[in-house]
């Protein structure tokens, strides 16, 4: 009897080992001389066969090195909140983290991801705006994989020019909204309370000079200049009517709708829509329609055109076993060949400025490639902070109380330095963007 | 003696029996809540982990106390709770009486009246945000055909129209459970009551007044204390409806609390803004057991 209840407890301990060693992926039958890799990233669809295509061909090419898929989600915000508590608890995989562009210097400062730079990574290959977005004192983090930006769409058949000055849009707008049978609306775009807000701002808020955080580190988002950008899209809004209220709820499909059914003469938003608007069976404006840079203001000296960057990065997972094999994955996607080839796939834009040049691009992505290029060129990156969520929520709140008319544009943006102010105190980044600072320097 | 031993025993095995359940309750409620207030007293953002975890003693609900967008939010939840609790008690009210009367098709009436509450809540409040989205939305063409507005108005950027989608949704989804309670409350009524009454001279209103309100006072008290704890907990309907906007003029605690917790990834604070609510829920849920006496279950003492 006694004999038996050992032996049950025995063979039940057993039974909990094998399954734990299952469940942990032991149980496979694998080369103790490989090395494996895991990869998450954006896997859905079209994206998720390119992906599985190019880490085959990466295998092939690396016989050591076995990458393994590894499914996170493709909300943003929640592969943020997943990361974050991994990373928590020190988990090695994924290896390589497909981070948002705003994420780098959050994940660089907390020390998830490992610098780049004794790898020598070739930063004058791209675009400067997107190593920027990537480096955290002094030090870059992330390898740009592909860029996202803003742009302004604009009815080619209501107005043919590219108007050079943000004024200039305006009475374009006006001029095409009056015309017999003309769109209801001048422009439209991202208003809702959400960080499409925040990618709009600084879009206006470049135009007119201004900056969320200067180079010392200082709050200058209640300077005059930033005051007058938001009291340029307050006036888009109540006085020169022709942004509807409807985009203080709006986000990009809104807009895109109301566009691609041909409603608007102007949209502020991402590369995306081009496809969808260029088929004629489901737009009303295919073949009707261009893109270009945001332009500046015209009334302010020190204002240029700026666009929203946007788009995703490589990074390495500080906790990761293997960091070499894994910066040799991050080299292999982000090199012009794979660029060019997910351009082609899914029109997503490259981050080096070279492949502009490349006629294979052209048939690619839906718009000239010179404007594209002018486009990611005067690209400037959100604030490269490691408290960007919070300082932007501190922003959309702010910005869209201003926008709905429930603060005055000076006052909800004197609000907003003081509470990012208190953020900074709070968070001991002073210290550490000071810190940031000296490190940069040479 | 044998008595008291007897007791004992079964005192014993009482509590052997119950021990399970109790454990259960220890594990799921009592560690959790133990857990977060714990957790309330230090500093700990998961996102910079640079600060540590530090103890800092009170000094997160020294914070809450300074934090306008707190008091802003329990103001909001309030507001929210006792507009919308009202009209569903008025409204619930009003649908008891008449389903509580005889007539052909009762059973297919009281079926049919709880269908909103049977939608779940996220899907209810993306149908209200279909209706009241747009300038060409469905709520826009109604009220303009009607000529109640002159022109479609956009409702989700004032607080004061933004709060009239939240609340309308609250009170479509949650009256027919109102109502079914009080419905419940009705039938436990003795019907020669109204015949006495009736046989006294007494009218209709006169017979609501002093028959069925006062004897429906159990069932009312029931009702508000279940949809008080709602009200101060509501989060998937605004989340969905207004996220909180405009600016956050219709964020409720429970939304803010999310946002600290698991956007902003604030361990320590979002703690201490749950020990927060807890502690109001639990204060409204003494108040209306203590002090009005709501006997929840039980026999009359």
């Amino acid at each position: 009897m006694r004999l038996d209840r050992v032996f049950l407890v025995r063979s039940t301990a057993h039974a909990f080992l094998c399954a734990a060693w299952l469940l942990t992926g032991c149980g496979r039958a694998s080369n103790p001389n490989e090395t494996v890799l895991t990869f998450s990233g954006s896997a859905l669809g079209a994206e998720g066969t390119l992906v599985a295509k190019q880490l085959q061909r990466f295998m092939q090419l690396n016989p050591g090195i076995r990458v393994e898929l590894q499914r996170t989600p493709d909300d943003a915000s929640q592969r943020h909140q997943l990361y974050v508590q991994w990373l928590n608890a020190r988990v090695g995989n994924p290896s390589i983290l497909q981070l948002d562009v705003v994420w780098t210097p959050e994940f660089a400062a907390a020390g998830w991801v490992l610098p780049l730079d004794k790898y020598g990574p070739p930063r004058a290959e791209f675009f400067p705006a997107t190593i920027t977005a990537n480096t955290w004192a002094g030090k870059l983090y992330a390898l740009p994989w592909f860029a996202d930006v803003g742009l302004l769409y604009r009815r080619t058949d209501l107005v043919p020019n590219e108007p050079k000055t943000l004024e200039e849009m305006v009475a374009d707008a006006q001029a095409a909204m009056s015309r017999r049978g003309g769109p209801r609306y001048g422009i439209v775009w991202q208003g809702a309370r959400y960080e499409g807000l925040i990618t709009g701002f600084v879009e206006y808020l470049g135009a007119f000079g201004g900056r969320i955080i200067d180079d010392k580190g200082e709050v200058v988002v209640n300077r005059p200049e930033a005051v007058r950008a938001l009291e340029f899209m307050r006036d888009e809004l109540y006085k020169t009517n022709v942004a509807p209220l409807d985009v203080l709820t709006w986000h990009e499909e809104e807009a895109r709708f109301a566009f691609q059914n041909g409603n608007a003469v102007f949209m502020r938003n991402w590369p995306y829509p081009v496809a969808a608007m260029s088929d004629t069976a489901q737009s009303k404006v295919a073949g009707k329609f261009a893109v270009s840079p945001m332009p500046a203001s015209g009334a302010a000296p020190g204002g240029h055109s700026t666009a929203a960057l946007g788009g995703a990065q490589l990074a390495i997972n500080a906790y990761a076993d293997h960091p070499d094999a894994a910066y040799k994955l991050i080299a292999y996607l982000t090199a012009p060949e794979q660029m060019l080839e997910r351009a082609q796939a899914v029109g997503q834009y490259p981050t080096r400025p070279a492949l502009y040049n490349d006629a294979r691009l052209r048939t690619a992505i839906a718009i000239p490639l010179d404007n594209a290029r002018r486009a990611i060129e005067s690209a400037t990156p959100r604030p490269v902070t490691p408290i960007y969520t919070e300082l932007s929520e501190i922003l959309q709140i702010e910005l869209h109380r201003a926008l709905v008319r429930q603060a005055e544009p000076r006052d909800a943006l004197n609000s907003a330095a003081a509470r990012i102010n208190a953020l900074i105190e709070r968070t001991g980044m002073r210290k550490l963007m000071t810190g940031a600072a000296k490190e940069s320097a040479p | 003696m044998k008595k008291i031993s007897r007791l004992g025993h079964e005192a014993r095995l009482g509590w052997t029996l119950v021990a399970p359940a109790l454990g259960v309750i220890a594990l799921i409620a009592i560690f959790p809540l133990g857990w977060t207030f714990w957790e309330s007293l230090h500093l700990h953002e998961l996102r910079m982990p640079w600060l540590g975890k530090p103890f800092v003693g009170l000094a997160n609900y020294i914070e809450i106390a300074k934090d306008p967008r707190f008091w802003a939010a329990l103001g909001h939840t309030a507001f929210f709770t006792v507009v919308s609790i009202s009209l569903e008690l008025l409204i619930g009210l009003f649908l008891a009486l008449a389903m509580n009367r005889v007539f052909r098709g009762r059973g297919f009436v009281r079926a049919a009246v709880l269908v909103p509450w049977a939608i779940p809540t996220v899907v209810a409040a993306l149908l209200w945000r279909f209706i009241f989205e747009s300038q060409g939305g469905i709520a826009n063409a109604l009220l303009v055909d009607a000529g109640i507005l002159r022109q479609p108005m956009v409702w989700f950027i004032q607080a004061s129209t933004a709060w009239v989608p939240v609340i309308l949704a609250d009170v479509w989804k949650t009256t027919p459970f109102v109502a079914l309670l009080l419905l419940a409350g009705l039938q436990n009524i003795d019907l020669t009551l109204y015949e006495a009454a009736a046989v006294d001279g007494a009218n209709a209103w006169w017979q609501l007044r002093h028959i069925t309100l006062p004897l429906l006072k159990p069932a009312i008290l029931v009702t508000l204390i279940f949809r008080t704890l709602d009200g101060f907990r509501v989060f998937d309907l605004i989340y969905v409806l207004t996220g909180g906007g405009p600016g956050t003029s219709t964020e409720p605690v429970a939304l803010y609390t999310f946002n600290a917790l698991l956007q902003n990834l604030r361990f320590g604070y979002g703690s201490a803004l749950s020990v927060v609510i807890f502690a109001i829920t639990f204060g409204l849920a003494m108040f209306y057991v203590r002090g009005l006496g709501v006997r929840l279950g039980g026999e009359e003492s």
